[in-house]
């Protein structure tokens, strides 16, 4: 295939991962635990996403609208839940309950709908040709969706009161909550927009793919991936990591078979913790 | 009812074997490993593959220990030097590897197809019936030997340097420990049970196939340790015994919900091991049988000076 084909189609790639590795980095950041729980609640919205779109009946816009607000009301209850009675002890106490949520929502949505592989109601078009490059009306959709969404996190970190306090909580929490920053709010805000970002990425997923009960357990992996190459605490240096993963995802299918794509993944991650665990963007910090 | 008992007896063992791996990891050492399921999947598929090449079976399951306890420890060795969530994540990308691996490289594991026709050790000695029960007796055998094994290391100056690593790795580094390298053997050692449980249950179902190994293994084992007592080997028995019988309780929630098929129960069982797992870990973090503590006992306080704790000069 076309070397810019490729090119293109690895940026895709990237950009549906954009959003949830940018989810993932803000839960390490500001609630400093690795939320494996993140692929469940792709799977969660994309479902939600269905309900909305094929059994209700909205287009498919409303419903991904729906979706980002019902999984991010569902992350903040989750949060209330379980995070919350859990603070203050172990990170590793919090992941190991987050394999728990991951557990739970993942097989409450396969007990409902089964295992069947399912689709949203939408027209299928014509792919758009530009020479012999061939670009999909749903990678345009994904292109421009994402983009939305990541100026949005962007103005909304730089430009608004509750950016600053969600970056004052990640950069020093005390210091913050001596100057008077709420973090029980800042911190239901942050699950609300982890919730929303991980919805809408979950209809591009399904627009792109399909929607069945793996479908987010197949991104966790990657996912994870993209954000340790950003530097894990760092949310816009994962949305770069991303990108780069999807484009060395793609080039690899030249050397390997297209179903080693997490394959892929768990090299780079391997690779990026044995010479550069502070991500390719980050500075040299001692960790433990 | 005996075939019953003798397959559930087996199957605890198994799983138990697997939870006492994690113990080690887990409990003792603080390395989370998500990937159970992929280093088991390594243990079973390296003791059918070597089983049905020629290699006796008995050598075939200590060979796959091997294997698996040689991969725990290059798997660990990645991010020893990090905190532990990233462990988590490597161990479980690892896990996705070999799922792939053996998915897709059907030269090696027959892909979908599965491995079939495992021999079992002394399987030609004794008859089927007679077979089950030794069977359930050899895998009880390999459970208690774990078991006194693992039992022994944690109360070594091992098991506790371990402790103290789990704890705090700079002040056990400060006190001059190896922190990785008894990290690094904690894992391996590990790997060696979970091998053991693996090679188990390519003997017990002569037939293996990559649909066997799903991420049922790592959550029971999980939940077992959590419901157990992180660290305490005993709790684990417990944990692992009393995991299984809710598990299998849900079997005759089929009676009264009979529109739920075989796939759905599935699901039932592991969202309620989802739930127990973060409810454990709210509400009894310490499980039912807290870890062994060296313990030094206290003086009696003497009451007058409790009362009336003397002025500080």
């Amino acid at each position: 295939m076309h070397l810019v084909q490729l090119l293109i189609n690895g940026l895709v790639t990237g950009l549906i991962v954009a959003l949830p590795a940018l989810a993932l980095s803000f839960t390490f950041a500001i609630l400093r635990f690795a939320n494996f729980a993140i692929g469940a609640m792709l799977t969660f919205g994309a479902y939600t996403a269905y309900v909305l779109n094929v059994s209700v009946g909205l287009p498919i816009v409303w419903a991904a609208c729906g979706a980002a607000v019902v999984t991010g009301l569902v992350c903040v209850a989750t949060d209330r839940a379980v995070y919350r009675k859990l603070r203050g002890r172990t990170p590793v106490t919090l992941l190991v309950a987050s394999m728990g949520v991951a557990f739970f929502f993942e097989n409450v949505v396969r007990m409902v709908f089964g295992n069947a592989i399912r689709g949203f109601d939408v027209d299928v078009a014509r792919p758009i040709r530009f020479g012999e490059l061939r670009v999909n009306h749903e990678q345009i959709v994904t292109l421009s969706v994402t983009v939305a969404a990541l100026l949005g996190v962007w103005i909304l970190l730089t430009r608004t009161k509750l950016g600053r306090a969600m970056r004052a909580v990640a950069d020093d929490p005390e210091l913050a909550a001596v100057r008077g920053v709420d973090s029980d709010r800042v911190i239901a805000w942050t699950w609300f927009i982890v919730g929303g970002l991980t919805a809408i990425a979950a209809v591009l997923i399904g627009l792109d793919g399909a929607i069945e009960p793996l479908m987010g357990w197949n991104y966790v992996i990657i996912v994870f991936a993209a954000a340790i190459l950003g530097g894990l605490a760092s949310p816009m240096a994962a949305v770069a990591g991303a990108l780069l993963l999807g484009v060395t995802e793609e080039l690899a299918t030249l050397v390997l078979p297209s179903t080693y794509r997490t394959g892929v993944a768990f090299v780079l991650i391997a690779l990026l913790l044995l010479f550069r665990p502070w991500g390719l963007f980050g500075k040299s910090r001692v960790e433990r | 009812m005996t075939a019953y008992l003798l397959t559930i007896a087996t199957l605890v063992a198994i799983a138990a074997i697997v939870g006492l791996a994690l113990n080690m990891q887990w409990g003792l050492g603080g390395m989370v490993n998500f990937g159970l399921g992929g280093f088991y999947t390594v243990g079973a598929y390296s003791c059918a593959i070597l089983a049905t090449s020629g290699v006796s079976p008995l050598a075939a399951m200590l060979l796959a220990m091997a294997i698996c306890a040689i991969s725990c420890m290059l798997v660990s060795l990645i991010s020893l030097r990090l905190s532990e969530d990233y462990l988590a994540i490597v161990t479980l990308g690892f896990a996705e590897v070999v799922r792939l691996v053996v998915l897709n490289e059907a030269w090696l594991t027959q892909g979908a197809l599965g491995i079939s026709g495992i021999p079992r050790p002394l399987a030609d000695r004794m008859g089927s019936d007679a077979y089950a029960v030794f069977f359930a007796a050899f895998a009880l055998g390999v459970l208690a030997f774990v078991f006194f094994l693992f039992e022994r290391i944690s109360r070594s100056p091992y098991g506790r340097a371990l402790r103290a690593v789990r704890e705090d790795s700079v002040v056990a580094a400060t006190l001059g420990k190896r922190v990785w390298w008894l990290r690094m053997r904690a894992f391996g050692l590990g790997g060696i049970a979970i091998g053991a449980a693996g090679a188990l249950h390519a003997f017990y179902y002569t037939y293996i196939d990559p649909g066997q190994f799903g991420p049922i293994i790592t959550a029971y084992a999980f939940m077992a340790v959590i419901a157990g007592g992180r660290g305490s080997h005993r709790g684990l028995l417990l944990g692992a015994g009393s995991v299984m019988v809710l598990l299998e309780g849900t079997r005759f929630v089929k009676d009264w919900i009979p529109f739920l098929d075989a796939g759905q129960l599935a699901a039932l069982r592991l969202s309620l091991i989802g739930l127990g797992l973060i409810l454990l870990l709210i509400y009894r973090p310490h499980g039912l049988l807290p870890e062994y503590r060296l313990q030094v006992k206290k003086p009696d306080p003497d009451p007058d000076f409790a009362a009336h704790p003397p002025a500080r000069s």
